[in-house]
């Protein structure tokens, strides 16, 4: 009995992962997503901060929520804006993956976690995001200003792949960095009572009484 | 007495990681076809003891949890959600939060619990009509939810629990943050669910309204039951403003009368008796 | 980005009426057909066709916005990007000064692109032709789980209300004075005062919108979950994903055949 409550089989995890209570923050998060998104063009940021939704529903109910709520937001992207994002949802799924795998390994209690788990989102970023634009797109989707920067690269290095990767990768360290910043202070500030509601790993029950 | 439809025994809860019991053992019960209400100040327990009734403790939420709630001779521990929701409604404050978020009309929204339950077609459209008319939302079924008011909205809530067809009706402040007319509404509505023969299980901050519709009453302070009676006693006892809950202005009036001497009647909790009993004090 | 929410309003046209499984099945089969077939003229062939078919929808305009606004800024990159820099390019089309031209890049782009168009031209007309009730209904019947069609309803209808709070937060930090202009520091320093409320608000409404789900049922297993929206299957419907399937089939066949030499 004691072994069973330790350690739980994945299958079980991940069914313990999807319950009611995180299912209902899934849509929740996707809009976080966007709002942080369309917050940057608001401010006129040159900024997308568009998964702190994601990292948020990581650390609350773990990597396969995760990387739902990342499919969602592109699905959801796709439907009301421009199905050119659909192919991206690879991208969001794996980058919820990472993200959630690290947090569940106690990363994002310190600061030099939180630091690895950023530089490890961006390189999964970048890597999927690269791959997809090169195999879908061919080099561009000519809907971001990095294409413009892609091109003067390609200019400049006459090298598809490299090109592709190095612009994608400086935008993205400076945005991941910000968002994984602002997520960072949103799970601080969430009251202990709520969390320990998303708890997975139920069997913290101290008797005081 | 009649039957009883609701049975709570030594029941005690305590959310996951707070030091306090938010429910410290409390025992009652309700008969069938009873207004009973619910008093208290803010963190007495109210809300707590309602999630219990439905079973969103424990099944929803996380905590330390001893003692029985019986709802129609059925254990809530040992059923679901959804099969008590045949049994017994929660509507709460926030109307917003009382939606699905999946329904682009107030009917597909009714309809929403009845999908889940895989209930046929005709059947549904048939249940929508039905509830949506005893809602007086059927005017607007085929709006979207989110465009209507709070009131509507609330109206929306009720009928989507009521149209699971339970027997039992609890009600957790369900208009504190709707205006005078809305409130008003969803509680006639309400009045005439009780006259039909539905049990109601009110939370309510409004101590005229609750004096006036309650078969009985019962107070909670810090997680305890302080009393359970029928509203004439519960509000001449005079002690019972030390629970921080308020008590109807008829019965401040009649109190500070009786205490100046103008009369000698028992106190009186609604508004007609109130009225001759001044106009006696008036006269003599 | 625009205002987000879901856009569908009622036409009453004949794609309207189709049934969402006939319209997926359409973005599936003509946009994989295209993309294995070995050239882009059948690509080219069905995208004049869906203008006809955005037309009967009386989406046309919107449409060509759509289809413009993604192809001619995707082929001028990729002319440039594929056409110039590709390194399949042996065939020297043109030159300009320091750029040459390569036919197989620019084959490649036109493949690339038309294909895209495709799949969005497809995914566009569903998308605004069908009522997303209507289309979760309808795949729900095919065996998606109710779950992951709520997750979808939900965060259509939950992401428009969050913006409408998030707009008011933004007012009423105005109103108070509260600096939103400034330096990117400055900017990025109001970010979190504007979200934060927002989120915060949100995860404990998610809480009790749990408690809503599960006392209308969410949690029940095992029960084929029915819907008050009618989804229906015309003979129209029965003949286009016949048609729709028989086509991809042909595709295949032609392109295996011209892989081999054959035609």
């Amino acid at each position: 009995m004691t072994q069973k409550k330790k350690k739980m089989t994945f299958m079980e995890g991940l069914k313990a992962q999807f319950s009611t209570k995180s299912l209902v923050l899934i849509p929740i998060a996707v809009g976080i997503n966007l709002i942080g998104g369309t917050l940057c063009s608001t401010l006129k940021l040159p900024l997308f901060l568009d998964m702190i939704g994601t990292i948020v529903i990581a650390c609350l109910s773990g990597p396969w929520v995760a990387a739902l709520c990342g499919l969602l937001t592109n699905i959801f992207l796709a439907l009301v804006a421009n199905p050119v994002y659909l192919p991206y949802s690879v991208v969001s799924i794996l980058c919820g993956l990472v993200t959630g795998y690290m947090v569940k390994a106690g990363l994002f209690k310190k600061v030099w976690g939180a630091i690895l788990t950023w530089l490890a989102c961006t390189l999964t970023n970048v890597a999927s995001a690269s791959t997809i634009t090169i195999l879908v797109y061919g080099g561009a989707t000519g809907t971001t200003g990095s294409s413009v920067l892609t091109a003067t690269l390609i200019a400049a290095t006459k090298d598809i792949v490299t090109s592709v990767l190095s612009s994608s990768m400086i935008e993205n360290l400076i945005d991941k960095g910000i968002a994984f910043f602002i997520a960072f202070i949103i799970v601080k500030k969430i009251p202990k009572r709520f969390l320990s509601q998303y708890a997975v790993d139920a069997e913290d029950e101290e008797d005081d009484d | 007495m009649g039957k009883v439809v609701l049975e709570v025994k030594d029941f005690s809860f305590r959310y996951r990681q707070t030091k306090q019991k938010a429910i410290k053992n409390i025992s009652f019960q309700v008969e069938e076809g009873s207004f009973f209400c619910i008093i208290g100040a803010n963190g007495s327990g109210k809300s707590t003891l309602c999630n219990a009734l439905v079973g969103l403790i424990p099944h929803y939420f996380v905590g330390k949890m001893s003692g029985e709630v019986f709802v129609n001779g059925m254990k809530v521990e040992d059923s679901t959600i959804a099969d008590l929701s045949a049994k017994i409604g929660l509507v709460f404050q926030n109307p917003f939060n009382q939606l699905s978020y999946t329904a682009g009309t107030v009917a597909e929204e009714l309809a929403y619990g009845l999908g889940n339950r895989g209930v046929s077609h005709e059947e549904m459209v048939k249940k929508v009509e039905y509830v949506a008319k005893l809602m007086r939302i059927d005017h607007v079924i085929h709006k979207n939810p989110l465009e209507l008011s709070g009131g509507q909205i609330q109206r929306v809530a009720l009928g989507s629990t009521f149209i699971m067809e339970p027997r039992v009706l609890v009600l957790d402040e369900c208009t504190t943050q709707l205006d005078p007319l809305g409130s008003e509404e969803i509680f006639d509505i309400v009045k005439s669910l009780n006259q039909k023969g539905i049990t109601v299980i009110m939370v309510d901050h409004e101590m005229e309204r609750v004096a006036r519709c309650a078969d009985k009453i019962m107070v909670l302070d810090g997680g305890e039951i302080v009393a359970i009676d029928i509203p004439e006693r519960i509000f001449e006892t005079p002690d019972i403003v030390k629970h921080r809950i308020g008590v109807p202005d008829y019965v401040k009036i009649c109190q500070s009368l009786r205490e100046k001497g103008y009369t000698k009647r028992e106190i009186e909790i609604a508004e007609e008796p109130t009225i001759e009993l001044v106009k006696e004090a008036l006269k003599g | 980005m625009a205002k987000i929410s879901n856009s569908f309003v009622p036409k009453d046209t004949i794609i309207e009426e189709l049934n969402p499984m006939t319209k997926i099945l359409a973005v599936f089969s003509l946009g994989l057909g295209t993309l294995i077939f070995p050239n882009s003229w059948l690509g080219l062939i069905i995208i004049i066709g869906l203008f006809f078919v955005a037309y009967l929808a009386k989406t046309l305009k919107d449409f060509t916005k759509i289809m413009f606004g993604f192809g001619i800024p995707i082929t001028v990159m990729l002319m440039f990007i594929q056409g110039c820099y590709s390194p399949k390019n042996v065939t020297i089309i043109a030159e300009f000064g320091f750029l040459q031209v390569g036919l197989e890049g620019v084959l490649y782009a036109f493949k690339i692109i038309s294909t895209l168009l495709v799949f969005l031209g497809t995914f566009y007309i569903m998308n605004k032709t069908t009522y997303t009730g209507k289309l979760v209904a309808a795949l729900t019947n095919s065996g998606l789980p109710p779950k992951a069609g709520y997750l979808v309803l939900a965060s259509l209808n939950v992401v428009p209300q969050m913006q409408r709070r998030m707009e008011v937060i933004q007012e009423a930090q105005g109103a108070r004075g509260v600096e939103i202009g400034g330096g990117i520091i400055a900017r990025i320093k109001a970010y979190i005062p504007l979200l934060g409320p927002v989120v915060m608000s949100a995860l404990t409404d998610a809480q009790e919108r749990g408690m809503t789900l599960e006392t209308r049922g969410f949690g029940i297993t095992g029960v084929k979950q029915t819907s008050y929206v009618e989804v229906t299957q015309s003979n129209l419907d029965r003949i286009l994903k016949a048609i729709l399937i028989l086509f991809f089939i042909i595709v295949v066949i032609l392109t295996v055949l011209m892989k081999l030499n054959i035609i």
